[in-house]
C-alpha cells in the first residue's frame, strides 16, 4: 500500500506552522509520531495535499517544572515520558500508562499529542480502502451506514489510547493553539463522546502542551489494559486508578476507562462510595460496579462487548485493590 | 506530484535522492538504494521487520517519511556489520540459530543493537522488554535470548567472532 501524493512542509517556527494549519485548513493534516497517521493514509483514511511535520519545532518538545505542576510539550516521546525521573516521582500513574503503549520502539516514535489526540478505531473503519468498499462504506469514512449499530446514525468507533485516562484522573489540561489566540481546556471537555467527530479541535488548532496539576502530583494509582498481545496491540478496554490517601483513609480516589467508549470517561459517583462502613473487598466491588455501568462497549474491536465490560468490572475492582494496598 | 531532492545519510554514507515527499523511508531504502535487507512485514506497524536506527533509535521504517529523515543519521541492518566483519549479534544469531526464516532478523538485530548500546549488561527481563518491538512468526525466540546472552558475554570477554565462543556442533 502506497501513501497518496501531498505536500510536505517542515516549519521550523511554531508561528510559522499555526500560519500555515490556517492558510490550508480542511486541508492538511498534522504529523507528529506518524505512527497512527501514517497507517490510517496508507489506508486512505486520511487523502490531505498537505501533510504538516511538527518534528522541528522546539517550543512543544519537553518536559518542564513549573510552579502550577509540571508542563508537558506535545511533542515529547512517550519514550521521554516513561523515563522522566519528576513524572516518575510525581505522576507515577501517567508513566505506568505511557509504558503499555504499543511497544517500546513505536514509543521511540509516538508522542504523547498524538496519543490525546489519536483517532478513534473500529474494525470496520481501519480497514484498506478496497475492504471498506466492498463491506460498504460507514458513518466515520465515505458512507452512511453503521455496521456496529444497523439503523443507527450515530459513530461508535472506539477511542483507544492509553494515556488519556490516565490524564483525565491526574486532571490534566491541554493547551490548544490557533494562529492568533490560545485557549486552554480541561481533558474532560477536549472529547466530544462522538466517534467520528471524537475531539473539539478545530482545523486551524494545534494541540501544543499538557499540563499536569501540582494538586495531582504524588497520587498512588494503576493502569490495567486489556489486549490479546502483550505488546504492541491497542488496549481493548483498559482502567486508570489514581489515590490520595491520608492515615490510611481514602481522600480522594477517581477512576477512569478507555478503549470501551468514543471517548475516554471518568467514572462518576466513586466518591461517594469511599470511606463509607464496608470491607475494602465490597467497596472495590461496588466502584467496579459503577465502572461497568459506565463502559459501552460494542463490536467495534475483537473481542466481544460482554467481554470488554467483564474485565473494566474485573481490572477496575483489580486496580483500585492494588492502588489501595501501594 | 513533483520530486524533491532530498540529502540521507544511510550507513555513513550520503545520498542524494530524488523524491516524493509521501514516499516512506522504507521503500526509499529498499527501492532507490537497494538496501533490501529492511523487511516490509506487516504495513501496519505491527511486526517491527523494517526496524531501522535513526541517530541511534530504533524506528519504523514503514511508519517513517523519509523526507522527514533529512539531516539524520539512519543504519540499516547494511550498516551493522564491523570493519567488514559481522558484528557480535549478528554472528551470535547465526551460531545459536537466532534466525529460522530470517525475514524477521534484520529489525531484530537492530532493535538489539540499540540494547546493547544503552545497556552493555541486559538483564533477562530487559532483554524481554526491547524484544516485545519485534514480532517472529517462527516463534523463534529462546534461540534468539540465548544468541544475545551469547553476544553479551563475548562482547566482554571481548571474543567477538572467536570460535571457541559458538556453541558445539555436534
Amino acid at each position: 500500500m502506497t501513501v497518496k501524493p501531498f505536500q510536505l512542509l517542515c516549519p521550523r517556527e511554531l508561528s510559522d506552522a499555526l500560519a500555515t494549519l490556517e492558510k490550508h485548513s480542511g486541508n492538511i493534516r498534522v504529523l507528529a509520531g506518524g505512527t497512527d497517521l501514517l497507517p490510517s493514509m496508507r489506508q486512505r483514511l486520511f487523502e490531505p495535499e498537505y501533510v504538516l511535520d511538527i518534528r522541528q519545532l522546539r517550543e512543544i518538545q519537553g518536559i518542564r517544572l513549573t510552579e502550577q505542576g509540571i508542563e508537558i510539550g506535545a511533542f515529547t516521546t512517550l519514550h521521554a515520558i516513561e523515563n522522566s525521573d519528576e513524572l516518575k516521582r510525581s505522576y507515577p500513574l501517567l508513566v505506568e500508562a505511557a509504558k503499555t503503549v504499543a511497544s517500546p520502539v513505536i514509543r521511540n516514535m509516538a508522542t504523547i499529542g498524538g496519543n490525546v489526540c489519536l483517532d478513534t478505531r473500529c474494525l470496520w473503519y481501519n480497514q484498506s480502502l478496497s475492504w471498506r468498499k466492498s463491506c460498504g462504506f460507514c458513518i466515520k469514512k465515505d458512507g452512511n451506514i453503521c455496521h456496529v449499530a444497523p439503523g443507527g446514525t450515530k459513530c461508535w468507533a472506539a477511542f483507544s489510547a492509553d494515556t488519556p485516562p490516565a490524564l483525565l484522573c491526574l486532571q490534566a489540561e491541554i493547551e490548544i493553539r490557533n494562529a492568533s489566540s490560545s485557549r486552554r481546556v480541561t481533558l474532560e471537555k477536549f472529547y466530544t463522546g462522538e466517534g467520528d467527530n471524537y475531539r473539539r479541535l478545530q482545523p486551524d488548532e494545534l494541540v501544543t502542551h499538557i499540563f499536569l496539576p501540582r494538586g495531582s502530583a504524588l497520587y498512588g494509582g494503576a493502569y490495567r489494559k486489556l489486549r490479546i498481545r502483550g505488546s504492541i496491540d491497542y488496549p481493548l478496554a483498559a482502567v486508570a486508578v489514581a489515590l490520595k490517601r491520608k492515615n490510611g483513609d481514602f481522600e480522594d480516589l477517581r477512576i477512569a476507562i478507555t478503549a470501551v467508549n468514543p471517548a475516554p470517561l471518568l467514572v462518576a459517583g466513586v466518591q461517594s462510595l469511599v470511606n463509607r462502613a464496608m470491607t475494602r473487598e465490597r467497596m472495590a466491588e461496588e466502584i467496579a460496579e459503577l465502572a461497568a455501568r459506565t463502559a459501552k462497549p460494542l463490536t467495534t474491536s475483537a473481542l466481544t462487548p460482554e467481554y470488554r465490560r467483564e474485565i473494566i468490572r474485573v481490572f477496575t475492582k483489580r486496580a483500585v485493590l492494588e492502588a489501595a494496598a501501594d | 506530484m513533483t520530486k524533491q531532492l532530498v540529502a540521507l545519510r544511510v550507513n555513513r554514507r550520503l545520498h542524494e535522492l530524488a523524491i516524493e515527499s509521501s514516499w516512506l523511508l522504507l521503500d526509499t531504502l529498499r527501492e532507490q538504494l537497494q538496501l533490501t535487507g529492511s523487511k516490509r512485514g506487516c504495513d501496519d506497524s505491527s511486526c517491527g521487520a523494517c526496524t531501522v536506527l535513526v541517530d541511534g533509535i530504533p524506528m519504523l521504517a514503514c511508519t517513517l517519511l523519509a523526507a522527514s529523515c533529512e539531516g539524520r543519521e539512519i543504519t540499516t541492518i547494511e550498516g551493522v556489520t564491523e570493519h567488514g566483519a559481522l558484528a557480535a549479534i549478528q554472528k551470535a544469531y547465526g551460531d545459536w540459530g537466532g534466525a529460522q526464516c530470517g525475514f524477521c532478523t534484520p529489525g531484530f538485530i537492530m532493535t538489539v543493537k540499540h540494547l546493547l548500546a544503552t545497556t552493555p549488561k541486559p538483564s533477562e527481563e530487559k532483554i524481554r522488554e526491547a524484544l516485545s518491538s519485534n514480532l517472529c512468526r517462527c516463534t523463534g525466540y529462546s534461540q534468539m535470548y540465548e544468541a544475545i546472552k551469547a553476544a553479551v558475554e563475548a562482547e566482554q570477554k571481548g571474543l567477538a567472532g572467536d570460535e571457541k565462543n559458538a556453541p558445539s556442533r555436534t
